[in-house]
């Protein structure tokens, strides 16, 4: 029996192009075009993994995750966060806090979510706790180059300078 | 001096003498004592006592009128405007003119110099008291300008006292009774401020330090300042509580840390803006590459999509172009005095076709009143024909969008009407924000976020006008937007509040 996914993403081009690629890796995908109808669908199909959007309307990612989090039976469901934001998103405190497993930094490749799904999903098979994905692969941007920003103030990635 | 007293002494000796030499001489004549030349020696001598005395009474007579004289003429000589010489010349010649005059010369010469120091000296006085007074309207100036400076100023003494504060660093203190020179520790609020002082004032040699201070006031504001703060020479040998130690200038950044947080929000707005499109070019640009899709009519359609999705991040560039470029003013604003109800009835043209194909009916009702206006024609048109294409896109199909125009209280006012979705008052609120989409009609019709501050910045900024909004959640929204109409037409209207409702044919040229 396939693995059953939920994706929750409001730009319906990235919905379909993930959908795609997980569904012909032979995965059962749903979609949900917002956080409230991502969790209607959550509730209704008991999915093995939710990947979602952050910013949404009517319910956002975070309320989504939290909403996941507050229902005991759902405690263990991995959850993978996709982002367009900068640098107002700390993943780390996503991890601790929600256990959110990772965050994809979006435009992000297909592949590399494929593969993702493929470890989390396997791993869970296999019985083994699930943790947090290494820095690396969940937040791609981080392991990129680095600005020189000696005089920035700001931080960067969550982390301060 | 000395001398004509002692002579005095000696004239009074003499004259005793001769008076007792004559009460001898009588004495003995009286009582009969015979030799009679006992009696002409005693008066002889008394006599001779007599002359000796008065020649030298009349001597020092003499003498003193002399003086008296020479004092007169010395006052006379000494007093402005009498010729000196003159006085000389009367001075009745004798043994004591030569000597007199020469002792005249030098304390007229002296006196002539006292005058002459007596003048200089006034003339110093008065420079000083020019200098005086110019030093005490400078200080005043000093004191205004400080007073008036909005950086917070201080100054301390070297025992870390405060000596002196412009008004602009009183909301830096507690309020207290004035004291005299309080400590700086005690009255100052922000303890960051207090420790920087302090290790200034501790510092041995001259020097400056800026540092950056955060404070968050008891009223709870956060006031953000840069501190320079420079420690003074020792000044003088004396130290003295009243001169200066560590003087500091507090700059309020509070705006440029505003503005930088503002300038950071906006990039990662931009950035997530960008993100999006080019998130959906990846993904299916790599799900064609890895040569996924096999079917050539998925293939055609993931294509379109990458089209669609490169359009939007064009459109996307091009709006942020044209924002960065009118509000940095690169773009000439070419205004003329133009017809409002003619850039109207060409933004309706634009906007017809999108109209029709959303079943939605456009309407026009503009003033029959010539509109003057003096504006950049095409600006003008982009915000019509922006506000026109909202109202379309956020209107169902079915609904009805209406453009109105009219001349209202010296401004020419127009404003577009539908009966879409509506705002909340929320959304009122933040609706000109850069990138401010209403969530839950995102989905309604794509958008950038950048069309309403665009048109804001150009009605408001570029022509000294208004735009508004008023809506009601699943109403419908009116976006209004007064322009100042030329000088020349309400000029004519005898500055009275012309509007609509008293039409004047003539008027309409």
């Amino acid at each position: 029996m396939p693995k059953r996914l939920l994706l929750c993403d409001d730009e319906i081009a990235i919905l379909r192009a993930a959908e795609f690629k997980l569904k012909k890796a032979g995965y059962e995908v749903h979609i949900a075009s917002d956080g409230q109808a991502g969790w209607e669908l959550i509730q209704r199909l008991r999915p093995d993994m939710v990947i979602t959007d952050c910013q949404m309307p009517r319910m956002n990612g975070l309320e989504l995750v939290q909403r996941i989090r507050s229902e005991p039976s759902l405690q263990n469901l991995p959850v993978v966060m996709l982002t367009a934001k900068g640098f107002e998103l700390r993943p780390e405190e996503l991890a601790q806090k929600w256990n959110v497993l990772a965050v994809v930094a979006k435009p992000f490749s297909p592949r590399e979510l494929l593969q993702m799904v493929d470890r989390i999903l396997g791993a869970a098979a296999e019985g083994a706790a699930v943790g947090p994905i290494p820095a690396e692969t969940s937040y791609p941007e981080s392991a990129g180059p680095r600005p020189d920003l000696a005089s920035f103030s700001s931080a960067w990635d969550g982390q301060p300078l | 001096m000395r001398r004509t007293s002692s002579e005095k002494i000696l004239a009074f000796g003499m004259m005793v003498l001769s008076a007792v030499s004559l009460l001898l001489g009588a004495g003995a004549a009286w009582r009969g004592f015979t030799p009679w030349i006992v009696w002409l020696v005693g008066g002889c001598l008394g006599g001779m006592c007599g002359l000796a005395a008065g020649w030298l009474l009349w001597r020092n007579f003499c003498q003193d009128q002399a003086a008296l004289r020479s004092l007169n003429y010395l006052a006379e000589l000494t007093t402005e405007g009498s010729s000196g010489q003159e006085a000389l010349a009367r001075f009745p010649s004798g043994p004591h003119k030569d000597a007199f005059f020469a002792a005249l010369r030098k304390v007229a010469e002296a006196v002539s110099r006292l005058r002459e120091r007596c003048q200089e000296a006034d003339h110093l006085r008065t420079r000083q008291e020019v200098r005086l007074r110019r030093m005490q309207s400078e200080y005043q100036q000093m004191n205004t300008i400080l007073s008036g400076l909005a950086d917070p100023m201080l100054a301390l003494n070297e025992y870390g006292e405060l000596v002196w504060v412009n008004p602009s660093a009183e909301v830096l203190l507690v309020r207290r009774e004035k004291q005299d020179r309080p400590p700086a520790a005690e009255v100052i609020e922000c303890p960051k401020l207090v420790e920087l002082l302090q290790t200034m004032t501790q510092r041995k040699t001259t020097g400056t330090r800026c540092e950056d201070i955060e404070w968050t006031d008891p009223a709870g504001k956060t006031h953000y300042y840069r501190a320079v703060v420079t420690k003074l020479g020792a000044g003088s040998e004396h130290p003295d509580s009243t001169a200066l130690s560590v003087v500091a200038v507090l700059r309020d950044i509070g705006d440029q840390k505003a503005l930088q947080k503002r300038h950071a929000e906006f990039v990662s707005s931009v950035s997530h803006e960008m993100k999006t499109p080019l998130a959906g070019i990846k993904a299916y640009v790599e799900l064609l590459a890895d040569g996924e899709v096999d079917d050539p009519e998925t293939q055609q359609e993931f294509f379109r999509t990458i089209a669609g999705q490169v359009e939007r991040l064009q459109r996307l560039v091009e709006n942020l172009l044209n924002l960065a470029r009118i509000e940095a003013g690169v773009v000439q604003v070419r205004k003329q005095a133009q017809s409002l109800n003619e850039i109207l009835e060409e933004a309706l043209r634009v906007t017809q076709p999108a109209a029709e194909g959303k079943q939605i009916r456009l309407e026009a009702d503009l003033s029959p009143l010539y509109l003057n206006v003096y504006v950049d024609r095409d600006m003008l048109l982009q915000t019509a024909i922006n506000l026109l294409s909202n109202a379309v896109k956020y209107t169902p199909s079915g609904g009805q969008v209406v453009l109105r125009s009219r001349l209202e209280d010296r401004y020419a006012q127009f404003e577009v009407e539908d009966t879409g979705v509506g705002l909340s008052e929320e959304d009122c609120r933040r609706v000109f924000e850069k990138f401010y989409r209403v969530q839950k009609d995102a989905n309604m019709a794509s958008g950038t976020g950048l069309g309403l501050p665009l048109a804001k910045h150009i009605v408001e900024d570029v022509h000294g006008g208004s735009l508004t909004v008023q809506s009601k959640l699943g109403e419908g929204s009116v976006f209004r937007v007064r322009l100042p109409l030329l000088a020349r037409h309400w000029d004519n209207e005898a500055g009275g509040s012309a509007t609509d409702s008293d039409l004047a044919p003539a008027a309409s040229s």
